[in-house]
């Protein structure tokens, strides 16, 4: 056996390769262990379809903190990101919606649908700017202690009040209002076109067991929009999301750290109080200094840590964590590229997201479904075409469609997650896509449905939850994975968690990994 | 015609309208209260809308009658007296039932019947809640900090805000921010196992509101019930001898006594104006009276684009107000029988028919009545809390016949192609048909039906689309935002023009707190 290394890190996704690359560079020895034989948790790349590779989880990346883009430069490591224009094109009865980068162009383009809405689609983007703004400052620094805030926490509150207030009183208060509303009340209050209001509310919806009319939803979207990207922007990975993990597992590589995979860990060892060792699957026990976890807190603390080793109370609260997987991903190789009715010139207009959310009312039905644990027969999709970006995932001429589609509860009702129930979704995404472009059927070749029992097969995240935990109100910030231990560190001395279900969530972002890592070093140094 | 100048002018003598009058009258000035219908009451009234019997025609329970008010008004003197409501009886379609009862132990031993687990839990359970709400208390007397402000007053109150928050300490905040955020059927499921629990728990969190029971942002009503239970010397929860409408003669009574002035059959068209102050109203009939101080006691859409002209106020505060979310959800069906409904489950004359009856089987129906509102539809199986006030009270029935009170949700004020006279007895035959499933023989005892719609509340109580609360108590209308930010305070852009209803902070249900603080900032302003 080696000697101790300083801290292993459980599972190579991109949180997890976050946080072991920054501790790298401090001079820490580290080691991260992979249950799969690949790398990159949810952001992986795979072959669907001998030829075909596909997004297997994520597609799009989340908005992903600057400062691990440049600390790490994993643009040197392979990570070419693009920002197609238009965004995103919401498919509709009539012409499809095309949502650009720039604010005026997207007023332009829906002026053609609603003069009102185009007039008030900038002091929209304004507000929602002011209101991310505030998110932004808050998820990248950990969470305060409240109800009783360190001096520092005190400090960075009053910083963010004043900031807040430098907006000027109105700016203030619709940015404070919009944070525990629900989508469809905020997009009532500004907009009459359902297609608009459909579109943006779906990008907040992803991923979360609620509707637009649910409090909170808001929040999400502001979530999703963190850097600053117009409603409805959306970021790509030349390559796809793979190409994340790749680019930080070569930054992490470079800095000394060893990655194992095929190294599934089977249990964290406790003793006395303090995490002390992995034990991988087949009986290799690997000491550490200390543990980062980038699994989810139910699947560490209850099956990785047991319950045994914690405190009865902290373990009814992980329990009642709310994972409820919403998600399911179909990809299609196709023959060709679908022709979207109303999408004439060229492919330009396919580059970014396409989704299904004709309006709010379509996404509440939707959600109604699997609210009592059905699959929704219309449910919302947002779709991409990565070969447009790169042509190299798929044989000359051919394309990959990646789809995620909501409602697909994890809890169903009736029945499991089998072969019949994957091909009906299947199914029924195909013929939804096919009422936009006809030409679709004829060119799938091949069709690959996961559902989010299988997520949670594949990947390890309970219930299929792709946010390790959902991103509701009393799930966040202080309060997440449970309250009183938001800051990364847990009950057990020397185990951390670095994943999503740590502040601030889920999505492409790396903001997790990286406050852990940081968590990890301010314990290190002796004050 | 009374030639007595005023010192303050009141429109509307709801609850709070009254509440308001009688705290300035207290405080030494001369207060007139306008009532444009010919009872006091608002919505909280007592109708005798068939002869005998006595219709608590909209509200129909007491739940939050601040203890100061009873006490700085002295209501029991002026006619104030709740009777407590024992329990909350829940019918199940398989022929089981679900009680709870004021007595703790009878409580448990109901529940261990369904679920041992539960009969535990509930202890804890109660004992929670009853530790958070005393926590959330002092926040319902509290006034709003402006959090736009840097005035040394309302840095104060954010002040005063983060210190509260800090005593709280860590377990009893964190658990607040969960039972604010969350949704009354998730909280619920934490606790309890009991399907027929949790749905009537999760039903009080959805009264008055567009929401469901999963919806977020429903659990924080449930400590509601556990604050009545904590005030004090009187019992805040319950049934007011003569209905609803004592409670507001009760308080218009020690309005009267303190000097008040109240005239009904007297509506108000418009607040009148110059140079940016309130200087008196006009009355529809054309009557001006003057006054420096006036106040609205009505919802905010009406305080704001209907009493005043909207031009006169700063477009960012119409926009909210335009905005501000005041959806009616409910409708109301009152009965007079002629006898006591027997439900198949407990047949018979029991104690379950002396407090409330709750048709919440589980959480699956409350939200599927809710979706159909979504949609614009009333509740094809409707969720609905009954109470019999004659078996509380018998004055309300002449002897051996009965008053019942069915407060019903959903019923969307925007009902697919709006509420007509027949929609109205459709809705009125829907509660009769799903309530007669659990109790056969009420259709043959109906002597007299009254359905009210939120189209009808509208009419009739200015209530804006028949929305019970003045305005959805959503998170981004409460507090500081309520009803629209920085207007939370009481006070208008308009000088000497206040606001003192439930549009306005803490909003909602028979409490009388609007008017209480509307008064407070009032006497504040004038330097009382």
């Amino acid at each position: 056996m080696s000697a101790r290394y300083d801290a292993i890190v459980v599972g190579a996704g991109h949180n997890g390769l976050t946080a072991a690359a920054y501790l790298a560079r401090a001079g820490l020895s580290v080691l991260v262990v992979e249950q799969r034989d690949v790398i990159g948790g949810a952001t992986v790349t795979e072959e669907f379809h001998p030829g075909f590779r596909v997004d297997a989880f994520a597609h799009r990346m989340g908005p992903f903190d600057r400062r691990v883009l440049e600390d790490l430069r994993l643009a040197t490591h392979g990570l070419d990101i693009v920002r197609p224009d238009p965004a995103r094109v919401a498919l509709a009865d009539g012409r499809p919606l095309p949502l650009f980068r720039d604010p005026s162009r997207t007023a332009e383009a829906i002026r053609a649908v609603s003069p009102n809405d185009a007039a008030r689609w900038p002091g929209f983007c304004r507000t929602i700017a002011d209101a991310t703004r505030l998110v932004d400052a808050v998820r990248r620094s950990q969470p305060p202690e409240l109800p009783n805030p360190g001096l520092r926490d005190l400090l960075r509150l009053a910083a963010l009040g004043l900031g807040l207030r430098r907006l000027g009183r109105r700016a203030m208060v619709q940015a404070l209002r919009v944070l525990p509303m629900s989508l469809a009340d905020l997009l009532d209050d500004w907009f009459e076109s359902d297609v608009l209001k459909g579109a943006i509310a779906g990008t907040g919806l992803m991923g979360l067991m609620q509707g637009p009319r649910g409090a909170g939803t808001a929040y999400a979207l502001l979530h999703h929009l963190a850097t600053g990207e117009a409603p409805g922007g959306v970021a790509l990975v030349r390559g796809g999301t793979g190409r994340v993990a790749e680019a930080l597992a070569g930054a992490a590589r470079a800095a000394g750290v060893e990655i194992r995979t095929s190294a599934p860990v089977e249990r964290i060892v406790v003793r006395s109080d303090a995490a002390v060792e992995v034990v991988l699957a087949g009986g290799e026990v690997i000491p550490a200094r200390r543990i980062l976890s980038s699994a989810d807190p139910r699947r560490t603390f209850l099956q990785l840590v047991g319950p045994e080793a914690l405190d009865p109370a902290f373990v009814r609260q992980v329990r009642h964590i709310r994972m409820r997987g919403a998600c399911a991903k179909v990809h299609l190789a196709l023959g060709e590229l679908p022709r979207f009715a109303g999408l004439g010139g060229g492919d330009a207009d396919l580059r970014g997201a396409i989704v299904v959310a004709p309006s709010l009312d379509y996404l509440e039905r939707a959600f109604d479904d699997a609210k009592y644990g059905g699959v929704s027969e219309r449910p919302f999709l947002e779709a991409v075409i990565p070969t447009l970006t790169d042509p190299s995932l798929a044989p000359p001429g051919r394309h990959v469609m990646s789809v995620l589609v909501q409602y697909a509860p994890y809890q169903l009702k009736a029945g499991g997650w089998d072969g019949a129930r994957r091909e009906a979704l299947g199914d029924t995404v195909v013929s939804l896509l096919a009422q936009f472009a006809p030409n679709l059927p004829g060119a799938v070749l091949h069709r690959q449905v996961l559902s989010a029992l299988d997520v949670e097969q594949r990947l390890g995240l309970t219930e299929g939850n792709i946010f390790q935990g959902e991103l509701a109100l009393d799930q966040l910030f202080f309060m997440r994975p449970v309250p009183g231990w938001a800051r990364y560190r847990t009950p057990v001395r020397g185990l951390y968690l670095c994943g999503a279900g740590t502040h601030p969530g889920g999505g492409v972002t790396a903001l997790p990994g990286y406050h852990a890592a940081r968590a990890v070093l301010r314990d290190a140094t002796p004050s | 015609m009374n030639r007595t100048a005023f010192d303050a002018i009141v429109i509307g003598g709801g609850h709070n309208g009254l509440v308001n009058a009688a705290y300035l009258a207290r405080a030494g000035l001369k207060v007139l209260v306008l009532e444009r219908r010919r009872l006091v009451g608002g919505a909280a009234v007592t109708e005798e809308v068939f002869p005998g019997f006595k219709y608590c025609v909209c509200s129909y329970v007491v739940s939050l009658l601040r203890p100061e008010i009873i006490r700085d008004l002295d209501l029991p003197a002026c006619g104030l007296e709740i009777l407590p409501l024992e329990s909350t009886f829940t019918p199940l379609p398989s022929g089981d039932y679900l009680v709870r009862w004021a007595d703790h132990d009878l409580t448990r031993r109901e529940l261990y019947r369904h679920s041992p687990r539960d009969a535990d839990a509930y202890d804890e359970f109660g004992h929670l809640m009853h530790q958070l709400a005393f926590a959330v208390k002092p926040v319902l007397g509290m006034m709003p900090p402006d959090l736009t402000s840097f005035a040394p007053s309302d840095l104060a109150g954010l002040l005063r805000l983060g210190r509260y928050v800090r005593g709280l300490g860590a377990d009893r905040f964190h658990a607040l921010v969960k039972l604010m955020t969350m949704s009354a059927a998730e909280y619920l499921e934490e606790w309890f196992e009991t399907e027929a629990l949790r749905a009537t728990m999760s039903a009080s969190g959805i009264i008055g509101t567009f929401l469901g029971p999963r919806s977020p942002g429903t659990a924080y009503v449930l400590l509601h019930h556990y604050m009545g239970e904590i005030d004090g010397v009187f019992r805040a929860w319950g049934f007011a001898r003569g209905g609803t409408g004592a409670v507001s003669n009760a308080i218009a009574t020690a309005a009267e006594r303190r000097g008040v002035t109240i005239r009904t059959g007297a509506p108000v068209a418009r607040v009148l104006t110059r140079g940016g102050r309130a200087r008196g109203v006009v009355l529809e009939s054309g009557e001006e009276i003057a006054a420096k101080v006036v106040v609205s006691a009505l919802d905010p859409k009406r305080t704001f684009l209907e009493l005043v002209d909207p031009a006169s106020l700063p477009g960012e505060l119409i926009e909210d107000i335009r905005r501000f979310r005041i959806r009616g959800s409910s409708g109301k069906v009152n009965l007079a029988l002629s006898e006591l409904p027997s439900f198949t489950c407990l047949p018979g004359i029991g104690p379950h028919l002396r407090g409330a009856m709750s048709i919440s089987p589980s959480v699956e129906y409350l939200e599927r009545a809710y979706d159909d509102a979504k949609y614009g539809a009333f509740s094809r199986r409707p969720y609905m809390d009954i109470v019999i006030p004659s078996l509380i009270d018998p004055g309300m029935a002449p002897p051996g016949k009965h008053v019942m009170s069915i407060f019903v949700q959903y019923a969307p004020y925007q009902l697919n192609g709006g509420w007509t006279d027949a929609r109205r007895e459709a809705f009125g035959d829907t509660v009769i048909d799903t309530l007669s499933q659990y109790a056969p023989n009420l259709r043959g005892a109906i002597l007299h039906r009254q359905v009210l719609t939120p189209a009808d509340m509208e009419r009739e109580m200015g209530l804006t689309e028949g929305n019970i609360f003045h305005g959805e108590l959503s998170l981004h209308q409460l507090f500081s935002l309520r009803p629209a930010a920085p207007w939370a305070q009481y006070r208008t852009p308009i000088a000497g023009y206040y606001q003192c209803g439930s549009g306005t902070h803490p909003g909602g249900g028979i409490s009388g707190a609007p008017g209480r603080l509307g008064a407070l900032r009032i006497l504040k302003d004038l330097g009382r």
